[in-house]
């Protein structure tokens, strides 16, 4: 199983471009001195032998093994399954750091959503010109089938899981917003429940935010997206199926909420009602929380191919009779060229300034900043706007003159398919690396729910490169994650 | 309500859960029977092999170890013990949101532990141990299932799995061993006492019977027996009491559920005569049991998991 959807796949691929500066850490200031919010943590790992922290990373991995949070090997004759690699030692967030996080993360969501309900009814931000109408109609991930379709509370991403790294001068910024179908959330609540067995006296000393109420928070959400003259709506998860990667996810959260974990098969629309198939017969469905990517949810609208989804879906959600969460048509929102032009979309629907930053990001398809980029291949990431999962993309530092001839041409060939990025370095974090502590590189990946209001967990997933140096976070490279502790300030309930 | 889909898998981790309980535990008997060197042990290893669809092959019994080896962990076979866990355990991945995290737990590990590695080698290092290890989890499974799971239609689903299997397996070990395919008749003490031991029955046996063992007398009581858990009669009146809660809801009219079946099959066993059934030919008694509880399970489907739509619709 991989901890993170395909999109972010480049964005990692960007970060292991070496970077000069000297990465912030997250335990330690620049003189060595323990940081106030990791002292209470650092007391206790100082007290422990290696032996037993190692005692306790074992525990840890036994309760993700036997909760069946894995992934299978396949090997030569049979396949075992293995744990996603996940660190005893939880990152820490202070209250004041995480106050900025929070006001950033919705302020953002609140206008990206504004942004995709604009674009899918007058269009007014490309009427004046604050981004081009030709990067928005053009992306691969806008649906002109959700042309003027009412979307309750104008919340068409009602989960997102945006990318954030720390940069060397200790500000968060958003590396990418994820807007489709995010993954990675049932990961933020498995460490934190295994973090409570291995750190019981630590946990309740530090005072950390509680995150258990996220399945009920999603559960409100997706119902508050439903037709209100519906008493007690239905709300079902719809996943690919056992085999998707994300597959325990899909079935933690269903747990969770106490939900119906359907699959395409299971459904059935007839009259542009949606219903799914039970023991006692066919039952109507008001909300689906897919977990699959827009091109498969409907055969007849989207890719014919599909055998995921259920042929006539989205026809019923265009007549009203069923909510499809999140909206299809999200991805023109967390599209790569657009990204760089979120800054001001939130100036535009809020009058404010993003409190967020973007990471810079040059648009070849502007002839200025296109020389620019071609004058310094050898230091930038260069992305394919439309490809994904690290196609089409050129890592400057590591690459061969030919290589950076052949991207100067295409470069020139087609400059709007194309954005760059400089080197980005991620903060470190403490790691237990076999018995002994070391700083690795980590990033974070706090959840936000948006339906009749915006929500942000106090907690995050944060993806750790377990590699020495390495800068990838992905689970299928070295990657792993571990708990996220965000810190409360509230002096009157410290026990 | 639950979805169809879902009650399919419930319905059929009950039933591979089963069939690897009676595998490992005729696996065990076979070759705690074959330590002793009698005539008796390779009769015992025959009935073993039989009862579970394994043609009667004379190599085989004389040699129970590979035999028992072959059932419990050949990856070949799609019917050994290792691959109807891993049968379970995808089926309850895949509906894993409807059983609990206690349920689950127990089946996972009991997978992990068939599909180690090292399983082989544990096999070898004690065969026994091994399996009764892996009988004892599945109990664990079954009581963690009981105690945690609501004991709602999901639930029922699932023992509806475990009873009809069970129905199935001991009825087919009979039909071994008194159907009248002109087999040897058992009268040895100890492949008698094998037999009962193979349906788990010795010591709820003795309670009833002491220790004189007589081979109707062991018919009588895996057939009819009224409280034992294993007795066929036992598995029809679950089966009945299942299917009747499940088919409470369904809301198609017109529609013969299996509850009649299976409520027919129940007072077939409940109000026979053990003197007529002999009289008529056990054989002939055990396949119109194992009959009708093969129409059970066409019905179940019928009913529950793959109905037309049609009839379903709303007008």
């Amino acid at each position: 199983m991989k901890l993170d959807v395909a999109a972010t796949k480049a964005a990692e691929l960007l970060l292991e471009a070496s970077a000069p500066a000297q990465p912030y850490d997250e335990m330690r200031d620049a003189e060595g001195g323990v940081r106030p919010h990791y002292a209470e943590l650092a007391a206790r790992i100082e007290t422990l032998s290696s032996d037993e922290l190692a005692e306790r990373q074992k525990t840890l991995e036994r309760f993700f093994l036997l909760q069946g949070i894995t992934f299978t090997v396949y090997g030569a004759e049979s396949s075992t399954e293995r744990i996603i690699p996940t660190d005893l030692l939880p990152r820490i967030i202070s209250a004041d750091e995480w106050k900025t996080i929070e006001a950033g993360l919705i302020q953002r969501l609140k206008a990206l959503n504004m942004f995709l309900a604009d674009i899918y009814s007058s269009q007014q931000i490309l009427m004046d010109g604050v981004v081009p109408r030709d990067l928005v109609l053009k992306a691969t991930s806008y649906r002109r089938e959700m042309q003027n379709l009412y979307v309750p509370h104008q919340a068409y991403a009602n989960v997102c899981g945006s990318d954030l790294i720390r940069q060397p001068n200790g500000a968060f910024a958003v590396l990418e917003d994820n807007l489709r179908v995010p993954s990675g959330v049932s990961y933020m609540l498995a460490n934190r429940e295994a973090s409570k067995r291995v750190f019981p006296g630590t946990f309740r000393g530090a005072g950390v935010r509680p995150i258990d109420r996220y399945p009920d928070l999603l559960l409100t959400t997706l119902k508050s997206m439903a037709a209100d003259w519906r008493p007690n709506p239905q709300v079902v998860v719809l996943t690919p199926g056992v085999y998707n990667s994300a597959y325990f996810e899909h079935a933690y959260l269903a747990r969770l909420m106490g939900a119906p974990l359907v699959e395409g098969r299971d459904l059935v629309v007839h009259d542009n009602m949606v219903y799914m198939r039970t023991t006692t017969g066919l039952r109507r469905i008001d909300v689906i929380y897919r977990r699959v990517d827009d091109d498969f949810i409907d055969p007849l609208t989207f890719r014919r191919d599909s055998g995921l989804g259920s042929a006539g879906l989205f026809n019923a959600y265009r007549a009203g009779n069923v909510v499809i969460c999140n909206a299809p048509g999200t991805g023109v929102a967390d599209d790569k060229a657009v990204y760089a032009y979120v800054p001001e979309i939130i100036r535009y629907y809020l009058g404010e300034d993003a409190i967020l930053p973007n990471i810079e990001t040059y648009l070849c398809r502007e002839p200025a900043q296109l020389s620019h980029v071609l004058a310094n291949l050898d230091k930038l990431v260069v992305k394919a706007v439309g490809a994904s999962g690290g196609y089409g993309m050129l890592v400057g530092p590591h690459s061969t003159k030919a290589q950076r001839d052949e991207f100067a041409s295409a470069l020139k060939a087609d400059p709007g398919n194309y954005i760059a990025q400089p080197t980005i370095q991620l903060s470190t974090g403490p790691c237990l690396i076999d018995h002994t502590i070391e700083a690795r590189h980590v990033d974070l990946r706090p959840f936000i729910l948006s339906g009749e209001k915006i929500v942000v967990t106090p907690g995050a997933l944060t993806r750790v490169a377990l590699r020495k140096g390495s800068l990838v976070v992905n689970s299928s490279q070295g990657g792993g994650s571990k708990d996220t502790w965000v810190l409360s300030d509230r002096k009157d309930l410290q026990p | 309500m639950m979805l169809a889909r879902v009650a399919d898998s419930l319905y059929w981790i009950g039933r591979y859960v089963e069939r690897a309980e009676h595998l490992c535990r005729l696996s065990d008997i076979m070759l705690t029977a074959t330590l002793d060197r009698t005539e008796s042990a390779t009769q015992i290893a025959r009935i073993a092999l039989a009862a579970v669809g394994d043609p009667e092959d004379a190599a085989k019994a004389r040699n129970p170890y590979d035999a028992a080896l072959a059932l419990v962990l050949d990856r070949e076979d799609p019917g050994s013990v290792a691959n109807s866990l891993g049968r379970a355990r995808e089926n309850a991945r895949q509906v894993r949101d409807q059983i609990t995290t206690e349920t689950w737990e127990r089946l996972n590990l009991i997978h992990l532990r068939m599909n180690d590695p090292k399983a082989a080698q544990a096999f070898a290092d004690g065969s026994q141990a091994f399996l009764h290890d892996t009988i004892a989890d599945l109990h664990l499974f079954k009581g963690a299932a009981d105690a945690t799971m609501s004991h709602g239609e999901g639930w029922r689903f699932l023992l509806l799995g475990v009873y009809l299997e069970r129905a199935q397996l001991i009825g087919a070990l009979l039909e071994v061993c008194f159907g009248d395919r002109g087999r040897r008749a058992i009268t040895d003490h100890s492949a008698l006492t094998s037999l009962l031991r193979m349906s788990c029955a010795l010591e709820p046996y003795l309670r009833v019977y002491t220790a004189d063992m007589q081979p109707q007398y062991i018919l009588e009581f895996l057939l009819l027996d009224e409280d034992f858990p294993r007795s066929v009669r036992f598995c029809t009146a679950r089966i009945e009491e299942h299917l009747t809660s499940i088919s409470r809801h369904v809301e198609a009219s017109g529609i013969t559920g299996p509850d009649r079946l299976a409520g027919r099959l129940r007072a077939r066993l409940q109000y026979a005569d053990f003197g007529e059934v002999q009289a008529g030919g056990s054989s002939a008694f055990l396949g119109a049991v194992l009959d009708e509880c093969a129409a059970i399970h066409r019905q179940i489907y019928e009913t529950f998991v793959a109905y037309s739509l049609e009839q379903r619709l709303p007008a």
